[in-house]
């Protein structure tokens, strides 16, 4: 007779008999039986069975369940042990899930980021924070429920062994990936942002302000970035009510200086209201003279003949005053965006602001003071890194000299050639000009985040806009696995990808249906305030399903170099065979995207990839499946989507030319980025003429990157090798007080972080840097 | 010793910051391997000869 078993867990504990009958009586009751007097004489049986198989030691759990196997098939239950094999699996795959969900979060509360990847997977949530960790266990927890019991096995079986990547699995059941909010509309009247309603602001101070509330109320009813694709037209609104306040605020301060005329300011905005009433004109930045004529005869019964010139200096006043107040508007919108937290505190939102096209006067007063903003830094001039800024390029408006924006176009050159950002995205590309309006933004490419696009429309062809939309949930294709596996056969290889396409199509569909079942209120501002293109019409117990099919299915990939490599034997930047071979293999992934929007009505589209969590993933899968393949698996990442590897030496204008190409296949986003090498402030020219090269050649959206470094210590920005242009310390070493003091830097009383600042002009202090 | 002689910023090192998947990072102590990985490896883009481009 047993008395002990040795559990899995190692502990060794009294043998229950029961146990084994009841496991057995299950397995029979499946196939209908009911004899439970059976099972235990069965279970007593493979007691026996144990003794004799392993006499004298305490028996696994293990033993005993292949005794009971054992005993079951010997006794004429072949059924009935089939059954309980596949109980004994099932409880074994369930058992191991929980020990790997358990193992996770052990080393997610237990390890510091540095030492885990899994912490570190988002680079913008600090995993080593408790609200960090705390997403952390949700995320895990969530992905590893989904794969036991939403996903369609097929479908967790190749997520799993890395044949696709299912991105943002942890919201599967949840939500959906980003939206370009408009602003416009969304300021019309006031919003609601689920704690308190907001009023429609009246100066550029209060639009700023709402802008990165709306971005922050947004990013929390969806898991990808947030986008505002008509940033200048937005904010010029509020500009324009920022200087019609200012014009009578200075009416009134230059009659009681210049006249001791006291507290006119009520008197001067009747006048001003009743004009409107009457006519609908207001003071405007720039153009006030139409408005100036009507309301000087009101004036004049106040004044007397001084109207005209206190009409010129509140003028005068207005728009220097108007200017100070946007400029600061836009620094606190870029500080805001740097240090504002959602999603439980632990993440600053992902911003993207799209601006360039705005020709009027208050539009070219945000866009100029964004600029501004983004050149001047953070507190202590650190790099903003949020938002990410995107300056929309479009002929006739600032591309070429005596555009009305051109100045902004150069300036916006400037400004990346210091932080990186703007980017740059290019109306003019042959793939976005069809969709577009003159004057009408929503008919402006827009971009998000690092890449993702949205134009065409197949669920409602007269809706092919940029505002309210965006993507629903993105799946990517491991392309070098395919071609690893093709051996050299091309034509296989398509066959697999069509076998990739057909899996990632039909996940995208069931995730869809998961999305469109949630209603209204579970997107209290996406869906609840209108934000959503035609969510306005639903009530909040309404699904979202009628207006969900605005947003696009994505089918990305990774490494297309690698893939080419491991195919023929040499990538895109290496040979035309290449090329070809590549725009044949995303032609034909983005031909069956376009299908299947024909067959189904929904917006199915193509992106490349941005790899955020997924670089390393892949490789390291299939490194241990196949070995180290030079120029395949051989590195600890595969290529970003099409790009030209980074590791290869083509000059910038050869890479543009071919990555150029993919931007027309990749409808759901894309992205090019030249690494320039030195200051490109020294080199403004060279910069332009790279950003130039994108617009002929028909790139979608691109960026030049180069090297940012900054010391705290002195406060110096530019390249440094490896001593500080400024102060001259080294990384890590000390400088002494009275050096920076002969600097004329003194400690900022307002600094967060340690720093001395002087009025030492930066751009003075720069160097030639040796090339 | 006086405050002149004072050393300031002793252990504190240069910012250096690039872009990675899109979005820029002031150190790359908070990312994954595969991403660093890629970020050494970069190679410049010789722009030499631009003009004769546009
Ligand atoms: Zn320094």
């Amino acid at each position: 007779m047993l008395t002990k078993i040795i559990k899995r867990d190692g502990r060794e504990v009294e043998f229950d008999r029961s146990k084994i009958a009841e496991a057995i009586f299950k397995a029979a009751q499946v196939l209908g039986g009911n004899n439970y007097e059976m099972a235990k004489d069965l279970a007593e049986k493979a007691e026996a069975h144990v003794e004799q198989a392993h006499p004298g030691i305490v028996p696994t759990v293990e033993q005993v369940q292949d005794a009971v196997e054992h005993t079951l098939i010997e006794h004429g239950h072949a059924r009935t042990a089939k059954e309980y094999i596949l109980y004994r699996a099932e409880r074994t795959r369930v058992r191991e899930m929980n020990t790997r969900l358990m193992k996770t979060l052990e080393d997610l509360t237990f390890k510091d980021a540095v030492d885990n990847d899994v912490k570190r997977e988002n680079a913008n949530i600090d995993g080593d924070t408790a609200m960090g960790t705390m997403l952390k266990y949700g995320s895990e927890s969530a992905k590893q429920f989904y794969e036991m019991y939403v996903l369609n096995p097929r479908h967790s079986k190749a997520h799993r062994e890395g044949d696709i990547h299912i991105h943002d699995l942890d919201f599967l059941t949840l939500t959906t990936t980003c939206c370009q909010i408009d602003i416009v509309k969304l300021f019309q009247d006031g919003f609601s942002t689920g704690h308190g309603f907001l009023r429609e602001p009246n100066d550029i101070q209060s639009y700023s302000a709402l802008a990165c509330i709306a971005i922050q109320s947004n990013q929390n009813d969806q898991h990808g970035g947030q986008s505002i694709p008509n940033f200048d037209y937005g904010m010029a609104v509020g500009v324009a009510k920022t200087y019609a306040r200012l014009y009578t605020k200075n009416l009134a301060k230059a009659a009681e200086i210049l006249l001791d005329k006291v507290d006119m300011e009520e008197r001067f905005k009747e006048i001003k209201a009743r004009i409107y009433a009457e006519t609908g004109k207001k003071p405007l930045l720039e153009n006030s003279g139409e408005y100036c004529a009507l309301e000087r005869p009101y004036l004049a019964e106040l004044v007397g003949e001084e109207a005209e010139r206190l009409q010129q200096l509140a003028i005068k006043y207005a728009e220097r005053e108007t200017e100070r107040a946007t400029y600061q508007a836009m620094e606190a919108l870029v500080h805001n965006l740097n240090t504002m937290h959602s999603r439980a505190g632990a993440q600053v939102p992902f911003s993207s602001i799209n601006y360039g096209t705005d020709t009027s006067p208050e539009g070219r007063m945000v866009i100029k003071n964004i600029l501004l903003a983004e050149d001047a830094g953070l507190g202590n001039g650190e790099t903003p890194i949020f938002p990410i800024h995107i300056f929309k390029v479009k002929e006739g408006l600032n591309y070429k000299e005596g555009e009305p924006n051109y100045d902004l176009f150069k300036l916006a050159c400037k400004v990346s050639a210091k932080r990186l950002f703007p980017n740059f995205s290019f109306i003019d590309a042959p793939f976005n000009l069809p969709y577009y309006k003159p004057g009408d933004y929503n008919t402006e490419v827009a971009y998000m985040g690092c890449r993702t696009r949205v134009m065409a429309n197949h669920y409602d062809p007269s809706r092919e806009i940029t505002c309210g939309r965006g993507n629903l949930s993105f799946t990517s294709i491991n392309l070098p696995r395919i071609a690893i596996n093709a051996h050299g056969n091309v034509e296989w290889f398509f066959e697999d990808l069509e076998r990739k396409v057909d899996l990632c199509i039909e996940q995208l569909t069931e995730r869809f249906k998961i999305q469109a079942a949630k209603k209204v209120r579970n997107y209290p501002f996406l869906m609840g305030q209108g934000v959503w293109l035609d969510s306005e019409a639903l009530g909040p117990d309404d699904s979202v399903e009628k207006v969900l099919g605005h947003g696009t299915l994505t089918i990305g990939f990774i490494g297309l170099a690698e893939c080419l490599k491991a195919l023929i034997g040499k990538h895109h930047g290496e040979s035309a065979e290449a090329q070809n071979l590549g725009l044949e293999i995303v032609g034909y992934i983005r031909q069956r995207m376009d299908e299947e929007s024909k067959k189904t009505g929904l917006n199915f589209s193509l992106i490349a990839t941005p790899a955020e969590g997924l670089s390393g993933r892949f490789v390291r899968m299939d490194r241990k499946k196949f070995g180290t393949i030079p120029g395949v698996t051989d590195r600890d990442y595969y290529t970003n989507s099409f790009h030209v590897p980074v590791y290869h030496e083509i000059n910038a204008f050869d890479k543009i030319r071919l990555e150029a190409p993919y931007h027309a296949l990749t409808n759901g986003g894309h992205i090019t980025y030249i690494e320039m090498d030195g200051d490109p402030l020294k080199n403004l020219e060279a910069f332009e003429s790279v950003i130039r090269y994108m617009k002929e050649c028909g790139i979608g959206y691109g960026s030049i990157n180069h090297p940012v470094d900054r010391d705290p210590v002195c406060g110096y920005t530019g390249i440094i090798d490896e001593v500080c242009p400024r102060c001259g310390r080294r990384d890590g070493e000390g400088v002494s007080l009275e050096r920076l003091h002969k600097l004329g830097l003194y400690r900022n009383l307002n600094a967060d972080t340690l720093g001395y600042h002087g009025d030492a002009a930066e751009e003075a202090d720069r160097r030639p840097n040796s090339l | 010793m006086s405050e002149k002689e004072m050393m300031i910023g002793e252990g504190i090192k240069f910012e250096r910051i690039r872009r990675i998947t899109g979005y820029l990072v002031g150190t790359l102590d908070r990312f994954n391997n595969g991403k660093r990985a890629e970020e050494s490896d970069r190679v410049k883009h010789s722009v030499s000869g631009s003009l004769e481009h546009i």
